[in-house]
């Protein structure tokens, strides 16, 4: 594969983490306009770790998630009882919060005789932990897809379990599911720090794909896209934010030869499957029937 | 699964390199909207740095997964250490420009640059955000 | 110190005088329809580069600007409507709580057309930034040693005058009549034979005309527009919204004041990144706490 395939592949299972994170508050009733602050906690995390402190990657992604749950969760617990728009209006706001902190953020050492670690609105370049290694992009592709993969089957046994039945009712009606002694605030709590880890993970693995990040890459359009993405895919299975990252990013690379009229096409695009497919494409009802049809023929 | 074997077993860190390389760019408007032709000067220690392979890219800094170029494989240029290339951008502004240095020196470096018609300079930061940033 | 503190608050009536009307457009849908329109600031951004693109083409008035401003706010928030927000009104069956399908499909909608709209702007002037016709060449006032732009008298009184119509609208008019009726007693003003959706397309033209105004005279008390006007206004229009309390006009326009004011103090104490770190933190402590203020129109359903 060439260079340029591979970084659009990469991007693409990147930015599943995030839609992933996005889609599992959405299964459990809460839009979050703010998982970027933790996709950004975890790139922040891993980058110090392994750049400045020379911690091999695993550790520093296992610290990264654990950075990203721990901020979710103090985030959460004032905001998860808000209901709705006051819930996403509250994460928009913490995740604004969290990226005027990195710009405030200089945490600089000499590392090799240049000056290594987060340099506000500067940036934090040299996190070379993966580049150093003398990991191919293609290596660092089949990582990615590797712990994708992994995470997605987590969440499919998840959805299959009684804990996925009851994660889906929570999000349909909270109080027939309190009723009914499902410990509401505790379970979306959970989530919120599940949903926290995996968009630290991702952020871990983009920060040493690109080697440099920036407190601009975390702001409000990514978080958003991440939510559009959950949502064009389908909320019925967790394959859905990863089709609604496809699509999107597919489109707009398959749309190159649109030049600067892509993101007018694709714009359009969106809105108009929304009109026919207000869940996504792979909604409940589509995931029903594939699962009807797929035992039929066993 | 090797960076996995190498975190586990090797925690030696790798040393850096000697000397850190630098570079510098410099486009010029092509006329045509967002397309710029681009020198790119290689350094190590103040020694001009030739032959080595050099492709570009370049994301914006708000989604950068999202929004970027196709990486175009630079051609050298008159001097040593000098390489041309044609970015074709989305839009003016500001742009990361990514370079990858393969063959016999590999590296990768990002710089931050400001395209408008009358060519480039490096990017200043402002915070905060206002109508017009 | 005394003075200092007198000259940001006027600082800060300029700001928030901008946000006061940004909120108001932005409160008048969400309060009516429950749903926010992600691309309420991009409209705005389209109508003002609308403007922007005649003045650089032709010689206008500035008054003929500013209502080529608001035909393109309008234009524009008429498209969003029609595509992101009528396919997703509200039915009957819809769930009573959290978040419906509905109101994520019609916000994710707008996004995308957000997209567009800045993809537009960029296409018709590709230059990062232009210059926009000034609202005032003259000196500012003054009053002592304090100074107060003019521009911003001309928001503030925007601002008053908005809230004034609107009120009569709303509470003297069949139209505003029937507006109330949908929000307060959905399932009777059904029955009376008021169409919900002819409710909505006009409100959404009213504050679409209102959000054209506000970037008329944000562009021209700036002097200048660029693309990240249409984020600036949908995030600048959803905080103030949000500090008065969510779907309340007058609350609006207290959140936009409130916000300038916060912003102008800040900004002089403590510089522009705890500006707005301090501005989001007390929308996050307020939506924390929530007050009863910030909760009222879940119990009195009322859209003033």
């Amino acid at each position: 594969m060439d260079e340029y395939s591979v970084g659009v592949l990469t991007n693409i299972g990147l930015f599943s983490f995030l839609a992933l994170s996005a889609y599992l508050l959405l299964i459990a009733g809460e839009m979050s306009f703010g998982q970027q602050a933790f996709f950004g906690v975890g790139a922040y995390t891993g980058g110090v770790l392994t750049a400045i402190y020379g911690v091999p990657l695993p550790l520093a992604a296992l610290a990264a998630m654990a950075s990203g749950a721990l901020v979710a969760v103090l985030v959460g617990l004032p905001t998860l009882r808000l209901r709705g728009l006051y819930f996403a209006m509250a994460t928009l706001a913490a995740a604004e919060m969290a990226r005027i902190l990195f710009e405030v953020l200089h945490f600089q050492h000499e590392i090799g005789g240049e000056l290594v670690g987060p340099d506000g609105t500067q940036g934090f370049r040299g996190i070379r932990w993966v580049f150093e290694r003398g990991v191919e992009p293609l290596e660092y592709l089949a990582i990615i897809y590797g712990l994708l993969f992994t995470v997605l089957l987590a969440f499919l046994l998840v959805e299959r379990s009684h804990l996925g039945a009851t994660l889906r009712s929570v999000g349909a009606d909270p109080e027939l599911a309190a009723s009914l002694g499902v410990d509401v605030n505790r379970l979306k709590l959970g989530v919120a720090a599940a949903a926290g880890a995996l968009a630290a993970l991702g952020g871990v693995l983009y920060a040493h794909h690109n080697t440099y990040i920036e407190p601009r890459n975390f702001d409000i359009m990514l978080g958003v896209h991440s939510l559009a993405y959950a949502l064009i895919g389908g909320l019925g299975t967790a394959f859905g934010p990863l089709l609604g990252v496809l699509v999107d990013l597919g489109l707009l690379e398959g749309t190159r030869v649109f030049q600067g009229y892509r993101m007018i096409l694709f714009g359009g695009l969106v809105a108009v499957l929304l009109v026919f497919r207000p869940r996504g494409l792979l909604d409940e009802r589509v995931v029903h029937w594939i699962r009807d049809r797929a035992f039929k023929r066993a | 699964m090797k960076v996995l074997l190498l975190g586990l077993l090797g925690l030696a860190a790798v040393p850096a390199a000697a000397q850190a390389i630098r570079a510098e760019l410099d486009c010029k408007f092509s006329g045509t909207d967002f397309v710029y032709d681009c020198v790119v000067r290689l350094a190590r220690g103040g020694v001009p740095l030739a032959g080595v392979e050099l492709s570009i890219g370049a994301d914006m800094p708000s989604m950068p997964m999202a929004h970027n170029i196709k990486p175009v494989k630079a051609k050298p240029g008159k001097k040593p250490g000098d390489y041309e290339a044609r970015l074709d951008l989305e839009m003016a502004g500001e742009w990361a420009v990514k370079l990858r240095l393969s063959g016999p020196v590999r590296d990768q470096l990002v710089l931050h640059y400001e395209f408008d018609d009358k060519g480039v300079r490096p990017a200043v930061r402002r915070s905060g955000t206002s109508p017009r940033k | 110190m005394l003075a200092d503190l007198v000259q940001n608050t006027l600082d800060g009536l300029t700001g928030g005088a901008a946000y006061a009307l940004l909120a108001v457009g932005f409160t008048l849908i969400f309060g009516v329809l429950r749903r926010v329109n992600l691309s309420y600031g991009a409209a705005i951004m389209f109508g003002v580069y609308f403007a922007t693109w005649t003045s650089l083409n032709f010689q206008v008035d500035l008054i003929v600007l500013a209502l080529l401003t608001i035909a393109g706010a309008v234009l524009a928030g008429a498209y969003v409507e029609r595509l992101c927000f009528a396919p997703h009104y509200p039915s009957r069956g819809s769930p009573r709580t959290g978040v419906s399908s509905g109101s994520i499909a019609a916000m994710v909608a707008s996004f995308a057309l957000w997209m567009q709209f800045e993809e537009a702007a960029i296409l018709a002037l590709p230059q990062h930034l232009y210059a926009f016709p000034p609202l005032h060449t003259g000196e500012p006032l003054r009053f002592g040693q304090f100074f107060l732009r003019v521009e911003s008298l001309y928001l503030l009184l925007a601002a008053v005058a908005v809230c004034a119509l609107l009120y009569t609208i709303l509470y003297r008019t069949r139209f505003g009549l029937a507006v109330r009726a949908v929000i307060d007693v959905p399932v009777a003003a059904q029955l009376a034979g008021i169409n919900p959706s002819w409710v909505f397309v006009r409100i959404f033209a009213l504050a679409s005309a209102i959000g054209g105004l506000a970037g008329f005279l944000i562009a021209a008390s700036h002097e200048q527009v660029t693309p990240m006007l249409g984020m600036w206004s949908t995030v600048k229009g959803m905080l103030a919204m949000m500090l008065g309390g969510l779907g309340s006009l007058p609350g609006a326009v207290a959140g936009g004041l409130a916000l300038g004011l916060v912003e102008a103090h800040s900004q002089w104490y403590f510089g522009p990144q705890m500006r707005d770190l301090i501005a989001y933190l007390l929308i996050f402590v307020l939506l924390a706490l929530r007050p009863a203020w910030m909760t009222r129109w879940t119990s009195t359903r009322s859209a003033s």
